[in-house]
């Protein structure tokens, strides 16, 4: 495997002056300090201690199984779901401990939106889809309803491809429009973070690169977090990247540095393709 | 062993599957074929003129005019009859005592065969029963009477190994050198013009109330009894099946209380159904005194217990078959648990649960057993359910195509009479099942396409 | 809460990340992520209180099977504190009308038993011997169009099972019992002649030396082939002699209980064929098995376990119908002679149970009355054990497959 030199290109230019100063950092969004998670008996995620800046793109990346997608559905609690699954340490979003017991869970996936490795439309029609989130907040009025609607396929780039189909089943659609509209989907109710667990692993090229394209353009507006087993994606796209391995967070710096210059043996070995 | 051995096995081995296959599918058209062709012979058979007569005069239907004229022309074909009959009467008056007694007795069965045939004579006082006032209304009943009004049986005991056999004997051979000889050859060439056959498509048969205990008329309070029967099964089953699925699949974890329940829904699926019967008659009449006796409730809610574990397993299926993603993207949007379940889950799995249900539903309009204590009577009116005491009518009860179909197939007083009304009846109950499959079929073909696509 | 409400997402918008995280801006109608302790309370109960009304509704089967359990037992009982236990399990005398009243149920149990078992022959070599093809044999096309023949008798309610039987069968049977018989034997043995025949006429030559083994062969199909068609001539003219005096006897009923056995038996064996999983027969193909070889040999044994669950489900199924017996077997209540004479009218315990009902129900209390739910319980206990056998036969399946 050739390592790519990571370039920022894809990336609006002028952040790069942000990312390459460790500020961000220091505002985080998501803070997560010696959280692990088990699935029955086994550590999944082994206390891990991480920021993810604000409002920038954080890449995690490792072999599958080094507990990567655990990770991230740990920040919505998706987790819950899985029978046996328990947690330990913090993982703080907005200044709360997302484990504390009174945490409303339905409020907390409300401002942490998430989407799926395979596009999971429901099988209902695109606006219904895209309304659904809206929905559960309250908003019944048809007029609010159709501009949330048109405003988050607008920001998914998806508005011009099935403004005239709007009432057409959702699984009629490519795939690629599929994960597109998830992601409007997740953004119509307006959350703050977005939790992508390798959304594009299920595409073609063509499509990949349009999800990729539409990241870049919503990053600065929402914190993301990208999970992906494709190392050039991670480059391509984020601006910190995490590498985990076997449940540790192995390293974790400034996109560029981590791929250019990595601190740890492993890392590098990874991302020159020894292993993984 | 020889490899064409080893070859001829093999081949022999796959003629035996598809020999049972073969087998299988004739057996179900052996046993559909009669039931569909009699079946439809309720329907659409060769009418006489008695049973134009009798729809005129018993349900108001034809032109009158018509009938009338028709009638008297089989009046005249008839009249030969008749006059051959009053002139052996005379002709007997006058022979022998001994003779006269000989002949009598056979008089007697020509003239009865003659009145089940053809209607009572000219200028007799009408009978009370209808089944009594017309002649034979269908032309292959007709023709069976005829045959025995031609022949007599007699059986043949000389062979005292075997069973007795049966001898048919002409009846003119009977008569033969009297005036009465010529009768049988007379019926044998008139018997169209006396009764005029024509086909005949009685559609109404399928709405119409019987008449005489099914002699005439139709099976339309057995269809309504059927169908409130089950659609009141539904109405118990449905909710609570579908409800006990969603927890099962959703809500409940593996502990010990959900594999018990499991446990009791597999028990409750393999319950006989005559036991159902003994329950609902135990429980629902004689403990809840839901109703004082049988009633559409009584039978609706034991057919609601009959049927249940079949909902509940083909919703579960229905339900486990929705892909967990729905449900995850559901929640990562905020949605409750509740939410999740009503706004995705259920309207994925909605044709799924909508097949099992289909299919449950043709099952309870089928069975028998469980309503014989608890719903069905033999002869009743329909069941008016938009009444004004609405309760009042489901406490009644009624009718129901399985148990009639028992009930005129076996405690009949004129079982052989009436075998193409058992025969109508049978024809729609499998329609209707039939018809309750093919729509699951469908709607799981639907299913299938929407999920490739 | 109008949607006037609900601000423009774009106010929020942050051109850069800048500061503390503030949620300041987002929506109206968002609540905070933590609740309050009342809050918290009230969903905990609510949830509860959701969560026990689902398992209340969830319960009601089982609710329903204890029912059915007590009133059966309940009546019952007083059955057995009127008559004691002996007479109704090892008399064969049933006069529960006259007086003193004789409630000797064993030839019912019997009967019960023996249409059972007819079923179950025809049923089961038929039924496996389709989900054999269905699975195996026959391409994906057939099948999906030989399925609904299988729903379709599946579907058919038992009362028009049971009318066809009377009606249309059972004069059938009076009329040319006999000769159907001679027919069956010749369409049943044939095949099976000729099989067998060309099979041991090629193993004896493979044991005979190289140079006599056309000849043994020739002399082995010959004495065998003749063997065979005397064997059966002579099978088919007895068969054909016999004189079916009634048309509804157990014959009759057995067969038809069969054909509703099938499906049961097709589905649930194919099932346990298809997870036997095509490793395993790709494996025996592999090694140089026919398919003959590899279905006999590999798969069946590994499905066995499956099959004998729909085995199970098959005798629950021919055990526990009430339609077809009562119209069609006679309703004689009597042990037939000898005891496998299956021309012989009989009488089942849910024929019993239908047709007693409706005079006993008058006379509520007498034992004439609880007779029928003591045979109920029979039924209910026998029909209870198949289930949990079935049940762990399954089970113990799927643990061998898991392991």
């Amino acid at each position: 495997m050739v390592v790519t030199t990571p370039t920022f290109d894809l990336v609006v230019p002028e952040r790069r002056a942000d990312v390459r100063d460790d500020a961000p950092l220091e505002h985080p969004r998501i803070v997560a300090r010696e959280f692990s998670v088990f699935y029955g008996r086994t550590e999944a995620v082994v206390k891990v201690t991480m920021n993810f800046p604000h409002g920038l793109v954080t890449a995690v990346i490792g072999p599958s199984g080094c507990g990567k997608s655990t990770l991230l559905r740990a920040i919505n609690r998706m987790n819950d779901l899985i029978p046996g699954c328990r947690t330990g340490g913090e993982l703080i979003f907005d200044g709360q401990d997302i484990y504390k017991p009174n945490v409303d869970v339905a409020a907390l996936r409300q401002r942490i939106g998430m989407v799926f490795q395979k596009p999971n439309p429901f099988p209902k029609s695109v606006f219904d889809n895209v309304a659904y989130g809206p929905r559960i907040l309250g908003i019944q009025e048809r007029g609010s309803l159709r501009d949330i609607v048109e405003r988050s396929l607008s920001r998914a780039a998806l508005w011009e491809e099935v403004k005239d189909r709007l009432g057409d089943n959702a699984l009629g659609l490519s795939g690629g429009q599929q994960q597109r509209l998830c992601i409007a989907r997740a953004l119509a109710v307006d959350p703050d973070v977005l939790l992508m667990d390798e959304p594009t692993s299920a595409l073609d090229p063509r499509s990949t690169a349009r999800i990729e394209d539409l990241i870049g353009e919503l990053r600065g507006q929402y914190t993301i977090v990208i999970v992906t087993h494709n190392m050039q994606q991670a480059a391509r796209v984020s601006d910190f990247t995490a590498f985990l391995y076997e449940g540790l967070l192995i390293e974790f710096d400034v996109t560029g540095k981590l791929f250019t210059n990595p601190g740890q043996k492993q890392t590098e070995d990874y991302i020159t393709g020894r292993f993984g | 062993m020889r490899r064409s051995t080893r070859k001829l096995i093999d081949r022999s081995f796959s003629g035996l599957g598809v020999m049972s296959i073969v087998l299988m599918a004739a057996a179900l058209l052996v046993i559909l074929a009669p039931i569909f062709v009699r079946g439809l012979g309720a329907i659409f058979f060769r009418g006489t003129v008695e049973f134009r007569r009798m729809q005129l005069e018993q349900f108001e239907r034809g032109s009158r005019a018509a009938v009338e004229e028709e009638t008297a022309a089989a009046a005249a074909a008839r009249a030969p009859v008749y006059r051959m009959l009053a002139e052996f009467e005379e002709e007997l008056s006058a022979m022998a005592a001994e003779e006269r007694r000989q002949y009598a007795g056979q008089l007697r069965e020509v003239r009865e065969l003659v009145t089940e045939l053809l209607g009572p004579a000219p200028g007799t006082p009408a009978p009370v029963l209808p089944r009594d006032q017309y002649g034979q209304t269908r032309w292959d009943r007709a023709r069976f009477k005829l045959d025995l009004l031609l022949q007599r049986t007699e059986y043949d005991y000389s062979d005292a190994a075997r069973m007795g056999r049966e001898v048919r004997v002409d009846r003119a051979r009977d008569f033969a050198g009297t005036r009465l000889e010529p009768l049988f050859d007379y019926l044998r060439a008139h018997a169209r013009e006396m009764l005029r056959p024509r086909l005949t498509a009685y559609l109404r048969f399928l709405t119409d109330a019987p008449l005489d205990s099914h002699f005439f008329g139709g099976i339309w309070p057995a269809i309504l009894g059927t169908l409130y029967l089950t659609l009141g099964a539904m109405l118990f089953a449905l909710p609570m099946g579908v409800i006990s699925a969603v927890y099962l699949v959703e809500y409940a974890g593996q502990g010990r209380l959900i594999s018990l329940l499991r446990t009791c829904v597999s028990t409750l699926a393999g319950v006989p159904s005559i036991v159902f019967a003994l329950f609902g008659l135990a429980f629902f009449i004689h403990s809840l005194h839901v109703t004082p006796g049988k009633s559409i409730i009584a039978g609706s809610m034991t057919l609601a217990a009959l049927i249940l574990p079949t909902i509940i397993r083909a919703s579960e299926e229905a339900i486990r078959a929705v892909p967990e993603t729905y449900k995850e993207a559901a929640l990562s949007l905020g949605a409750g648990k509740w939410r999740a379940v009503i706004t995705v889950i259920l309207p994925a799995s909605l044709p799924g649960i909508l097949t099992g249900t289909v299919i449950s539903m043709g099952r309870a309009a089928g069975e028998t057993a469980p309503i014989i204590f608890t719903a069905a009577v033999s002869v009743g009116k329909a069941v008016e359910l938009f009444q004004a005491r609405f309760w009042e009518a489901l406490a009644q009860p009624t009718p129901a195509l399985p148990w009639n179909i028992y009930n005129l197939a076996t405690e009949h007083e004129a079982v052989d009479e009436i075998r193409h009304v058992q025969f109508g009846m049978v024809f729609v109950l499998v329609l209707l099942v039939l018809l309750l499959n093919a729509a699951a079929i469908a709607l799981r073909a639907r299913v299938a396409r929407r999920l490739r696509g | 809460m109008s949607g006037e409400e609900h601000p423009s997402p774009a106010r929020k918008r942050r051109k850069a990340p800048s500061g503390p995280a503030s949620s300041e801006g987002l929506h109206g109608r968002r609540s905070s992520l933590l609740l309050s302790a009342r809050a918290s309370r009230m969903r905990r109960a609510a949830g509860l209180a959701g969560n026990g009304t689902l398992l209340l509704i969830t319960s009601s089967s089982a609710i329903v099977v204890l029912f059915i359990f007590y009133f059966i037992f309940k009546d019952a009982l007083p059955f057995f504190r009127l008559q004691g236990l002996g007479e109704f399990f090892t008399s064969t005398r049933w006069y529960p009308s006259s007086h003193p009243a004789e409630f000797g149920a064993l030839a019912i149990f019997f009967g019960s038993a023996l249409v059972t078992l007819g079923a179950i022959v025809v049923a089961v070599p038929l039924g496996v011997s389709a989900a054999v093809c269905l699975s195996d044999v026959l391409p994906f096309g057939m099948r999906q169009a030989i399925k609904p023949v299988i729903e379709i008798l599946a579907a058919i309610p038992s009362v028009a099972y049971g009318f066809f039987a009377l009606v249309v069968f059972a004069p059938l049977l009076q009329e040319g019992g006999g000769r159907i018989m001679a027919l069956c034997t010749w369409l049943l043995g044939a095949p099976v002649a000729v099989l067998s025949t060309v099979i041991l006429a090629d193993l004896l030559a493979g044991r005979a030396s190289p140079r006599a083994r056309a000849g043994v062969r020739v002399v082995a199909l010959a004495a065998l082939g003749a063997c065979w068609v005397l064997g059966l001539q002579i099978l088919a003219a007895r068969l054909g002699q016999i004189e079916v005096a009634s048309g509804t006897n157990a014959l009759n009923v057995s067969l038809i209980l069969g054909i509703m056995a099938l499906p049961t038996v097709v589905s649930v064996s194919e099932d346990a064929l298809q997870a036997a999983g095509r490793e395993l027969r790709e494996g025996s193909y592999a090694l140089g098995a026919t398919r003959a070889e590899t279905i006999l040999r590999v798969v069946i044994p590994a499905a066995g376990s499956g099959i004998l669950a729909a085995v199970i489900l098959g005798v629950m199924r021919a055990i526990g119908e009430t339609m077809v017996v009562w119209m069609a077997s006679g309703n004689a209540a009597k042990i037939p002679v000898p005891w496998y004479n299956l021309l012989e009218p009989v009488r089942t315990l849910t024929a019993t149970i239908a047709g007693d009902m409706g005079e006993a129900d008058h006379v509520t209390g007498s034992a004439r009355y609880h007779v029928l739910f003591a045979m109920a319980l029979g039924l209910l206990t026998i029909s209870f054990a198949c289930n949990l056998a079935s049940e762990w036969v399954l089970r113990r399946a799927q643990r061998k497959r898991g392991a």
